[in-house]
């Protein structure tokens, strides 16, 4: 046969098989990165609430629809942070860092003389965060982690890429990070489930690890976190609380998204098989005798759909007493839901072994369950110096500061 | 006096603006070059995002990068407007059912409705699919696929996770014949 002729013969076995798989009509079993959208959910649409990557100006937002406690007040702080999510401050908080998704923007917040300005540190970047330590900013994208060695006093200089040290698997989604430096000096870093639901397809996911601050040292401290979006350590035990959003797709009422404790390295929180408090999972656990069986449960779910975000237990002394050491948690907010859950801030009072969990609405009024319409979305919290507290909203891009007076 | 010149500049500018992207992606939005795609009609804030990140140097060409360099906010906003009221064209006539039928199978199969709408038409943040260019959908799938399309949502990109490259044809060929 001539190259020519070989070539032909290829080409059209190569259509055959083609046209044989197109005529198939038996479907086959989907993929398991498919599973988890029931036939009795076909038609619905349900969707990702559109987030804004404009700037809102502070005549734009709505604040006097927030409502505290009694006593707390709440001001506009910042404006101009199109996507802010996490902060991270300096010591004497002359200085804050904010870091986005889809806009790529790591934003540097100057505070100082009681007016806040906003320069673009940096930019481009895959999904960036941020966290300072001892002098040092540490900027992790998706792909890529940097070190600015010099921002005592605001990030000067070209920054070291530490990109190789890390070992980052290459799936983004629910790979945006949150990022820590414990009170150990490690960075803690979490790697998401890069699915719906799924058995991940390497086992680079679905855990949080923590790294000396050169990334060397790689350690997995927690596995079956299919997307946690804030931690914090417990002011008393100084053990990592975390918040991990549960799966979509099996209706309007759970998997609730979860508050969870790390008691001791290498603890499983449940991700695939077992959710929430036991549910277990009916796409990827069937016929799996004890998917729960030595699951670390939370300790308290946290509502279903809601999206829990950044969490921060609570040291300043303004606050009245009661609010010492409860962590504050930020919920961005419900999509795979009918009705809208969250887009608020809750306290959570527990015992430092997670016992007794109790949940209380703090920051109310950015969505309206009358008409399901919201205006913003708190997504991570800061402690002030003077006690009060700051709240991120990555809806409007704008950071609120709320202080209590007796 | 001095603000009715600036005003009078700006909607110059937008003016050129405009003329610039009518080049390629045809004066009525609807393109007739390969692998540049039609705007016309796709949702507000879709389009919106798209121009925010290409200004931002993470999305789009360079002659788009260059065209929207600098551009503030509400002129963004102001194009977005602009092509989400412009009408799509009509689809091209002939096709392929073997590979259309294909697509409309696995589009439904894996849910691609619930979030760019019944018949393809978006919504929101969610692209207009309905009618669109057939290679440049088979060019944004893989982009997906390959992490080579930042800064949108990821659950795109997971949405699109074990279906085989030859499905993105049938995908493509599909919505590219939906009015
Ligand atoms: C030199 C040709 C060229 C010019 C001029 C141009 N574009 Fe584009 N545009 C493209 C190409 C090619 C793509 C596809 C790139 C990609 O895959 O994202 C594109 C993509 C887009 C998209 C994304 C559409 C989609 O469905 O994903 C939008 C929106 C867009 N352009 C708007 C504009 C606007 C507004 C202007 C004028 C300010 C403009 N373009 C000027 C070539 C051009
Ligand atoms: C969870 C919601 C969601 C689902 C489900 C979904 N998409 Fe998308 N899709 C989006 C969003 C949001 C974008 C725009 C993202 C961006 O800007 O990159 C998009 C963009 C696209 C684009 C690029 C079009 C353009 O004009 O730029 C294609 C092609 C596409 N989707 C195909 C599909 C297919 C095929 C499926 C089903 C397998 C699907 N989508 C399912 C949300 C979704």
């Amino acid at each position: 046969m001539n190259k020519k002729a070989f070539a032909l013969a290829a080409a059209s076995t190569l259509a055959l098989t083609i046209q044989a798989a197109y005529a198939q009509d038996k479907p086959k079993p989907p993929p398991a990165w498919h599973q988890g959208k029931p036939p009795a959910l076909a038609e619905s649409k349900l969707a990702p609430v559109p987030g804004k990557m404009t700037e809102t100006s502070a005549a734009e937002i709505p604040i006097d629809k927030m409502k505290l406690p009694k006593g707390f007040t709440a001001e506009i702080w910042a404006t101009g942070l199109v996507g802010a999510r996490a902060m991270t401050l300096n010591e004497d908080q002359s200085k804050m860092w904010v870091g986005t998704r889809g806009i790529g923007r790591i934003y540097e917040v100057s505070n100082e003389g009681g007016k806040r300005t906003v320069k673009v540190l940096a930019e481009k970047l895959t999904q960036p965060t941020s966290v300072y330590a001892n002098g040092a900013l540490y900027v992790f994208a998706i792909d890529k982690v940097l070190r600015y060695d010099n921002a005592a006093k605001g990030a000067a200089g070209q920054p070291v890429d530490m990109t190789q040290a890390f070992e980052l698997p290459p799936e983004q989604h629910h790979n945006w990070k949150y990022v820590r430096v414990g009170p150990d000096k490690k960075l803690y870093v979490p790697f998401g489930a890069p699915c719906n639901i799924c058995e991940p397809p390497t086992k680079e996911y679905a855990q949080i690890r923590r790294y000396n601050l050169d990334g060397t040292g790689k350690e997995v401290i927690a596995t079956g976190v299919r997307n946690t979006q804030g931690f914090d350590w417990h002011p008393k035990s100084g053990e990592l609380w975390f918040t991990d959003h549960g799966r979509d797709w099996l209706g309007d009422n759970g998997p609730e998204d979860e508050l969870n404790r790390l008691s001791k390295p290498g603890q499983n929180f449940g991700y695939p098989y077992c959710h929430a408090n036991k549910v277990v999972d009916p796409d990827v656990a069937k016929g799996k005798k004890d998917a729960c069986k030595d699951v670390t449960l939370p300790v308290t779910t946290m509502g279903p759909h809601t999206a829990v975000m950044g969490i921060h237990f609570y040291t300043g002394s303004m606050f009245p007493k009661e609010y010492q050491g409860v962590a504050f948690i930020a919920r961005k907010g419900s999509w795979n839901r009918t009705k809208k859950l969250g887009y608020d801030v809750v306290t959570v009072k527990a015992g430092p072994d997670g016992k007794g969990a109790k949940i209380t609405p703090f920051a109310t009024g950015f969505m309206d369950p009358k008409d399901d319409s919201f205006w913003g979305r708190p997504a991570y919290l800061a402690q002030l110096n003077d006690g009060s507290l700051l709240v991120s909203d990555e809806q409007l891009g704008a950071i609120y500061r709320i202080s209590y007076q007796k | 006096m001095l603000t009715a010149l600036f005003v009078s500049c700006a909607s110059a500018q937008s003016e050129e603006r405009l003329k610039a992207c009518a080049a390629c992606h045809g004066a009525d939005g609807n393109s007739t070059i390969a692998g540049t795609p039609s705007i016309a009609g796709q949702p507000r804030i879709f389009l919106e995002n798209y121009l925010v990140m290409t200004r931002e140097g993470i999305r789009g060409t360079d002659v788009m990068q260059g065209l929207l360099k600098g551009v503030p906010d509400r002129d963004i906003v102001a194009l977005a407007v602009h092509f989400s009221k412009l009408k799509p064209g009509t689809p091209k006539e002939e096709t392929d059912e073997n590979l259309f039928r294909r697509g409309r199978e696995v589009a439904a199969k894996n849910r691609c409705a619930s979030c760019h709408e019944k018949n393809f038409q978006g919504r929101e943040q969610m692209p207009r699919l309905a009618g669109q260019r057939e290679e440049f959908l088979a060019e944004a799938m893989l982009q997906y696929r390959q992490n080579r399309r930042p800064g949108g949502d990821t659950l795109m990109a997971a949405a699109l996770y074990g279906i085989p490259e030859a499905d993105f044809k049938a995908l493509a060929h599909y919505f590219s014949r939906l009015k």
